[in-house]
């Protein structure tokens, strides 16, 4: 048994040592690789191999892969569509044995923006409520990590425009601001060099403010009529925006939920003996009226 | 006896190639990936959320890791889109066209999560990872790469996961 074993093993070391011979046979001695640490994205460079004879080149890359033979001893060029991915590259040159080499590409100058603002609608005059977010690629859509201003420029429908700048930190910038007090679209842009991105958002009226309601009796019947209804920075509601009005009396107490339409909310009871009659709008509370009714 | 012998060697081949394919074809682990989402801003993670990404980062790299050995596109799955998506397509596509194949031997992730968008449709996490990447030309071995690899990650939400959009390989000093 050991006899048989010594036998298959021998063999197999035999069969062994022949492929590797077959598999070397035209290649030369082993290569040495100068290769940069960095290189920018989408710029071709050449690195210096030394040997001589033939080998087997391989750039590996993280959307890209190079195989070719090539002859070493001088220099070999790295095109510029072989390094447009950022990321870790490996080099790899087999002759009679492998050499490697690492590098890395770094993203190219800044080319695009990616821009996110949040949320699409927003109350005016809220603090910190507006989120904007930009990330920078370049022409590769790689992400650029080298840290870039970006500048934020605000342009509200009404009064005047501000910016602020902001630097990337791996390749995103955020920032946070108020929105402004006057209802209506406000355009913010992203910027950086030559490129812009531009986002809307709508800034809308806030809660009511100082809500008030009149009434106009008419025998057994009450007409209950708000005044325009704004919020603290005097912006109309939108038309829609609920209003309710409750009446309690004898009979006891009933809700009346009305929308406002042209800026006003109305709404008509009909009386039993005292009747007491308030308003509300969201969580804002108006005032109250007391009634007396005919029956 | 020789004959014998050539027997021998042959069981002992074919032995070894069914423990390869077993070893193929049996269901790859899960890497173990690890998020700290400790300072995360804007905005907080939520627990969930944080389970999900995690979860879903793994798959990813369970599947590259298979699609990359494999030579096959498919085997990319769900778990990356976009630049990503596009990037690992080409690069397995001609991969197997050059007819090389990279073996991954994944001893996990260390994920922090280092952006988190106000309205939670982007999350930036900075990977380092311990991989052992082989090289193969057919059966020749060409490289091994033991070093801590860095990634910088950028996910975005789905309808029931969390998407790989970019995934690039950086220097430490990236983090």
């Amino acid at each position: 048994m050991r006899r048989i074993l010594e036998n298959g093993f021998a063999l197999f070391t035999r069969f062994t040592v022949l492929a590797l011979l077959c598999g070397s046979a035209n290649w030369a001695s082993a290569a040495e690789l100068q290769v940069p640490a960095v290189v920018e994205a989408g710029r071709g460079f050449s690195i210096s191999v030394d040997g001589s004879g033939q080998a087997t080149f391989y750039l590996v890359g993280p959307d890209h892969l190079v195989k070719r033979t090539v002859s070493l001893g001088g220099d070999l060029q790295i095109q510029s569509s072989d390094v447009r991915a950022a990321g870790r590259y490996q080099i790899i040159v087999c002759g009679s044995s492998c050499t490697s080499a690492t590098f890395e590409v770094k993203a190219a100058q800044p080319a695009h923006l990616s821009f996110f603002l949040h949320p699409s609608r927003v109350p005016v005059s809220s603090p910190d409520s507006i989120d904007a977010s930009a990330f920078v690629f370049d022409q590769y859509f790689n992400l650029v990590l080298t840290p870039a201003a970006v500048n934020f420029r605000i342009t509200p429908a009404s009064g005047t425009g501000f910016s602020r700048q902001v630097m990337t930190r791996r390749g995103v910038a955020w920032m946070r601001l108020n929105s402004t007090p006057h209802e209506g679209r406000v355009q913010v842009t992203a910027v950086l060099g030559n490129v812009e991105e531009a986002r809307v958002i709508q800034q809308v009226a806030a809660e009511a403010c100082g809500l008030r309601m009149k009434t106009v009796a008419s025998g057994n019947r009450v007409t209950l009529e708000t005044d325009p209804v704004r919020d603290c920075s005097g912006n109309t509601l939108p038309d829609g925006t609920i209003v309710s009005f409750t009446k309690i009396d004898k009979l006891g107490k009933s809700t009346v939920d009305t929308p406002i339409k042209k800026g006003i909310a109305r709404v008509q009871f009909s009386l039993h003996g005292r009747v007491q009659i308030s308003v509300a709008c969201g969580v804002v509370l108006g005032n109250e009226v007391a009634l007396n009714g005919g029956l | 006896m020789k004959s014998l012998a050539a027997v021998t060697l042959g069981l002992f081949v074919i032995a070894a190639c069914v423990l390869a394919i077993a070893q193929s074809s049996a269901p790859i682990q899960l890497p173990q990936v690890h998020l700290d989402a400790e300072g995360l801003v804007p905005r907080p993670i939520e627990q969930l959320t944080g389970t999900t990404v995690a979860h879903h980062y793994a798959l990813a790299w369970r599947d590259l890791a298979v699609a990359l050995e494999s030579g096959r596109t498919d085997a990319l799955g769900e778990e990356f889109v976009g630049f990503a998506h596009d990037r690992l397509t080409r690069r397995i596509g001609e991969q197997e066209q050059a007819g090389l194949h990279v073996r991954i031997v994944d001893h996990g992730h260390n994920l922090k999560a280092v952006f988190y968008s106000s309205d939670g449709t982007a999350m930036q996490l900075l990977d380092q990872a311990q991989l052992e990447i082989q090289t193969f030309d057919g059966d020749k071995l060409l490289n091994t790469q033991n070093a801590p690899h860095e990634y910088i990650v950028l996910m975005t939400p789905g309808a029931d996961r969390w998407y790989i959009r970019d995934l690039e390989e950086v220097s430490a000093k990236s983090f």
